[in-house]
C-alpha cells in the first residue's frame, strides 16, 4: 500500500479544506480485496458481480466528487483572478499619481503576496488532479490484475476526459500569474544565486508548506516501483534538488 | 479509418461552403465518407454502453455520397445548399469543430473523439473563415476524426453509471455530428422536419456565444443535450456554460454542476455591473442579461455568492495567510527588513511553486503519452491476431486491412478491433471473438456486436479502407 500511505501523507499535508476531497484510494482498495476474495467465478457468483458493481459503482461516485470539487475551486480561482486583475489595474493607475507613499508599498506587498498565493493554491489544485489521476490508474491498474478484467483502459479514457483532469484553463491562469508577476515584480540578477540557502524550515499549514510538500510526495511516488510496466512512470529526476532539499517540512502542527 | 480521411469528395455543397469563407483545407477536412457513415449508421449499437474506444470520424458537412442509414440521417450530397442556410450550418458546424482540435482534448481523448466535437459555436451564426483554419489545424490530429459514427443513432439518454460520462459526453458529438449530417441532408432534401430541429439547434448553438472570443482551448458545450451526462473537458474561453450531469442521473437542475471559463465570468461581471454591482444585483437580472443558453438562476445565484464573498474577503484573507506564512520570522523588525525577507519569502515560494507545477505538466504529459502507447500497443497487438487468424483463414485480402490499418498509427484499439472484426463474415468474428482472450471480449464486444448487427456493412467499410 505504499501510494496509499503517500496519498494519506499528501492528503495530511494538503489544505485543510481540501482533505476530504481526495480519492478514496484506500475504499477502493478494500472493495477491490472483496472482489478478489469472493468466488471466483465469474458468472456465477452473485457477491462478485455484486462487489464489482460496488467498485465501479463507487468509481462513479469518486469521479464525480473529484469533479465537484475541481470546478467548484475552478471558479472560485477564476473570479479571484479576475479580482486580482482589477486590483493590479487600480494599483497601476493609482502609481501614476501617488508615487511612493507607504500604502502604495503596502498594498503593492500584498497584491503580491495574494498574487503568489493565488499562484500556489491553483498549482495545488494542479497537484491535487494529479495525484488523484494517479490513485484512479494505479486502482485500475490493480483491478485488472486481480480480476483479470479489463476496466482499466476505457475507464482511464473516461478519466482523461473528465473535468478534474483537464487542466488547461487552470495551467493557464497559473502562466498568467507568473507573468504578471515577472512584470509586476521582476527579479533582480544578484538574488539568483541560490548556493547558499540556509535550511529552512516550513511550519504551518500555508500553501508553501503544501507546495512543498507535493513535490516531496511526488518524487517519492515516483522513486520507482516493483511493478514496474509500461504504465509506469520514470523515476522524478527534480533539477536543482537543492533549492527543495534546502526547505523541510517540520511535524504537522494540529490545528489550533 | 484514418484519422486525416482522405479528402475525397467535392460537391457543389462543398463549394458553397468553400465559398462561404471556408477555404480549401475546409473541404478537405471534412473527408466524408458516406460509405464509412454507411457502415457506421447501422453499427450504431443500442446499447448504451459507448465503448470508449470509439472514434469520431471527422464531422463532415458534406455528405457526398447517399448513405443509406437506418437512422435517416444524412445521405445525400451537397447538390445545392441554400446559401445562407449552409453558411448558418456550416459555421455552427465549423464552430463545433473547432474545439475538436484543440490539442488538449486530442492528447487526452485520443481514442474518444467526442471531446472534438464538442467546439461551440464561438460566434453566431455568421461562417466564419476561421472555420475552415479550424479545420485544417484540427486535421493534424487525429483525436477529432471520429472513425466511427456510430453514436449518432445513439439514444440520448444514459444513465449507465459505467459509462455514463462517457456517453454523456459522446452525446454532444453525437448530435453535433448528426445535426452536421442532417444540415447536409437538409439542404439537398429540405425536410422541413429536419431544418426546425436544426434550426433550432442551431439557433442554440449561436446564442450561446454572445460574442465572447472563445480560446483555442477548450470547449464547453452548452447544454443542448442535458441529459448529456458528461461535460466537456476544459473549459477556457467558452461562453456556453457546461453542463455535466451527474452520471447518477439526477434531474435537478440544482445539482447540475457547471464549468465556468473566464469569457463567461466576464460576462456575469458585465452584467452584475450593468445592474448596480453585487450587491445590488439579483440572479434572475443576472441571468436575463446574460442571454447565456443553458444558465440556470441556481448556477447564477452561487456564482453571485462566490463573487460577493471574494469581493469582501481580500482584506481579512491576507491577514490570516500571513499568521500562517511562518517563513517569516521577524515581523516586528525594520519596515525595510521585513520588507525584504518577506519579499525574499515570496520569491522563493514563487520558485517552489513554479518547479511543482513544471513537474506536474511533465508528469501529466507523460501519463497521457503512456495512456496512447497503451491503447497503440493494444491494438496492434489485436491486430496481430485479427491478422494471424486472417492468415490462418487463408484470405489474402483480408490481409490486406490489417495491413492499411496498421499504417495508420493513430486509431484506437477499439475501434480498429471494430473495423478489423466487422471486416470479417460474421462467423469470421465469431472466430476472432472466440480465439481472443476472453477478458479482452469485455471491451470490444460491444464493437463486435455492433459488427455482426450490420452485416452489410463489411463490403463498404472495407471499400473505404482499401482507398
Amino acid at each position: 500500500m505504499k501510494f496509499g500511505k503517500r496519498l494519506k501523507q499528501q492528503i495530511q499535508e494538503s489544505l485543510p479544506g481540501w482533505r476530504d476531497k481526495f480519492l478514496s484510494y484506500k475504499d477502493l482498495k478494500q472493495l477491490l480485496n472483496l472482489i478478489s476474495s469472493a468466488p471466483p467465478v465469474l458468472s456465477g457468483s452473485v457477491e462478485y458481480v455484486r462487489a464489482e458493481s460496488e467498485f465501479v459503482v463507487l468509481l462513479n461516485k469518486e469521479i464525480d466528487k473529484l469533479n465537484s470539487f475541481f470546478m467548484e475551486k475552478e471558479e472560485d480561482f477564476i473570479i479571484r483572478h479576475k479580482e486580482l486583475q482589477q486590483r493590479i489595474q487600480r494599483m497601476i493607475a493609482k502609481s501614476g499619481s501617488e508615487a511612493s507613499g507607504i500604502d502604495y508599498k503596502a498594498e503593492m506587498r500584498k497584491i503580491r503576496k495574494d498574487i503568489v498565493d493565488f499562484h500556489g493554491e491553483m498549482v495545488l489544485l494542479i497537484n491535487y488532479s494529479n495525484v488523484n489521476y494517479t490513485g484512479l490508474a494505479k486502482i485500475l491498474k490493480k483491478y485488472d490484475k486481480r480480476t483479470g478484467g479489463l476496466l482499466r483502459l476505457p475507464f482511464i479514457q473516461k478519466v482523461l476526459q473528465q473535468p478534474f483532469f483537464t487542466t488547461d484553463l487552470i495551467s493557464k491562469l497559473i502562466k498568467e500569474c507568473e507573468i504578471t508577476i515577472d512584470s509586476l515584480f521582476p527579479a533582480p540578477a544578484e538574488k539568483k544565486a541560490r548556493g547558499e540557502i540556509e535550511a529552512i524550515t516550513v511550519a504551518g499549514e500555508g500553501i508553501f508548506r503544501n507546495t512543498v510538500a507535493a513535490l516531496l510526495t511526488m518524487q517519492e511516488i515516483r522513486r520507482g516501483s516493483s511493478t514496474y510496466s509500461h504504465f509506469s512512470l520514470p523515476p522524478l529526476n527534480l533539477p536543482d534538488t537543492d533549492v527543495i532539499k534546502s526547505v523541510q517540512l517540520s511535524s504537522p502542527i494540529p490545528i489550533p | 479509418m484514418e484519422a486525416r480521411p482522405a479528402l475525397s469528395i467535392q460537391r457543389s455543397g462543398t463549394q458553397q461552403l468553400n465559398n462561404c469563407g471556408a477555404s480549401g483545407a475546409l473541404s478537405t477536412s471534412f473527408p466524408v465518407l458516406p460509405s464509412a457513415l454507411e457502415e457506421k449508421y447501422p453499427n450504431l449499437p443500442d446499447s448504451q454502453q459507448v465503448p470508449v474506444e470509439r472514434q469520431f470520424r471527422p464531422c463532415t458537412s458534406t455528405v457526398v455520397s447517399p448513405i443509406s442509414s437506418s437512422s435517416g440521417v444524412v445521405g445525400h450530397m451537397f447538390s445545392s445548399s441554400s446559401g445562407l442556410s449552409t453558411d448558418l450550418h456550416f459555421s455552427s458546424v465549423s464552430q463545433q469543430e473547432k474545439h475538436s482540435r484543440q490539442s488538449l482534448f486530442i492528447s487526452q481523448s485520443t481514442s474518444c473523439g467526442t471531446s472534438m466535437l464538442f467546439q461551440q459555436a464561438s460566434h453566431s451564426g455568421v461562417l466564419h473563415s476561421t472555420a475552415s483554419s479550424q479545420y485544417t489545424k484540427e486535421n493534424n490530429d487525429t483525436s477529432w476524426c471520429t472513425d466511427s459514427l456510430d453514436f449518432l443513432d445513439y439514444p440520448i439518454n444514459q444513465n449507465n453509471p459505467l459509462d455514463s460520462c462517457n456517453t454523456g459526453e459522446i452525446l454532444p458529438s453525437e448530435d453535433l455530428n448528426k445535426r452536421n449530417w442532417e444540415w447536409a441532408d437538409q439542404l439537398i432534401s429540405d425536410d422541413d422536419a429536419l431544418t426546425s430541429s436544426w434550426n433550432e439547434l442551431i439557433a442554440e448553438t449561436n446564442v450561446t456565444d454572445p460574442g465572447l472570443k472563445v480560446p483555442q482551448q477548450s470547449t464547453t458545450f452548452s447544454i443542448q443535450q442535458p441529459q448529456a451526462s458528461q461535460q466537456l473537458p476544459a473549459s477556457s474561453g467558452e461562453t456556453c456554460p457546461v453542463v455535466p450531469p451527474t452520471p447518477s442521473g439526477s434531474g435537478a437542475p440544482t445539482k447540475q454542476r457547471m464549468r465556468w471559463t473566464p469569457e463567461l465570468h466576464e460576462a456575469f461581471v458585465e452584467a452584475v455591473n450593468k445592474l448596480g454591482g453585487s450587491e445590488r444585483a439579483t440572479p434572475k437580472g443576472v441571468l436575463k442579461l446574460m442571454k447565456v443558453e443553458g444558465l440556470t438562476i441556481y448556477h447564477v445565484k452561487s456564482h453571485l455568492q462566490k463573487y460577493r464573498t471574494a469581493r469582501y474577503k481580500p482584506e481579512p484573507s491576507e491577514g490570516s495567510s500571513e499568521k500562517k506564512h511562518a517563513l517569516i520570522d521577524d515581523l516586528s523588525s525594520l519596515d525595510l527588513k521585513s520588507g525584504i525577507e518577506i519579499t525574499e519569502a515570496l520569491r522563493l515560494q514563487m520558485e517552489v511553486q513554479k518547479r511543482l507545477h513544471e513537474q506536474l505538466e511533465i508528469q501529466r504529459n507523460l501519463q497521457l503519452r503512456i495512456e496512447e502507447q497503451g491503447r497503440y500497443l493494444q491494438m496492434m497487438f489485436e491486430k496481430q491476431c485479427k491478422s494471424g487468424l486472417d492468415l490462418l483463414k487463408g484470405s489474402s485480402s483480408n490481409l490486406e486491412n490489417p495491413l492499411t490499418d496498421l499504417t495508420e498509427p493513430v486509431l484506437k484499439s477499439p475501434d480498429k478491433s471494430n473495423l478489423g472484426v466487422s471486416e470479417g463474415n460474421d462467423h469470421k468474428m465469431d472466430e476472432v471473438g472466440e480465439k481472443q482472450k476472453s477478458p479482452e471480449n469485455e471491451v470490444p464486444e460491444n464493437l463486435e456486436a455492433t459488427a455482426t448487427d450490420t452485416p452489410n456493412s463489411p463490403p463498404p467499410k472495407r471499400a473505404k479502407l482499401d482507398e
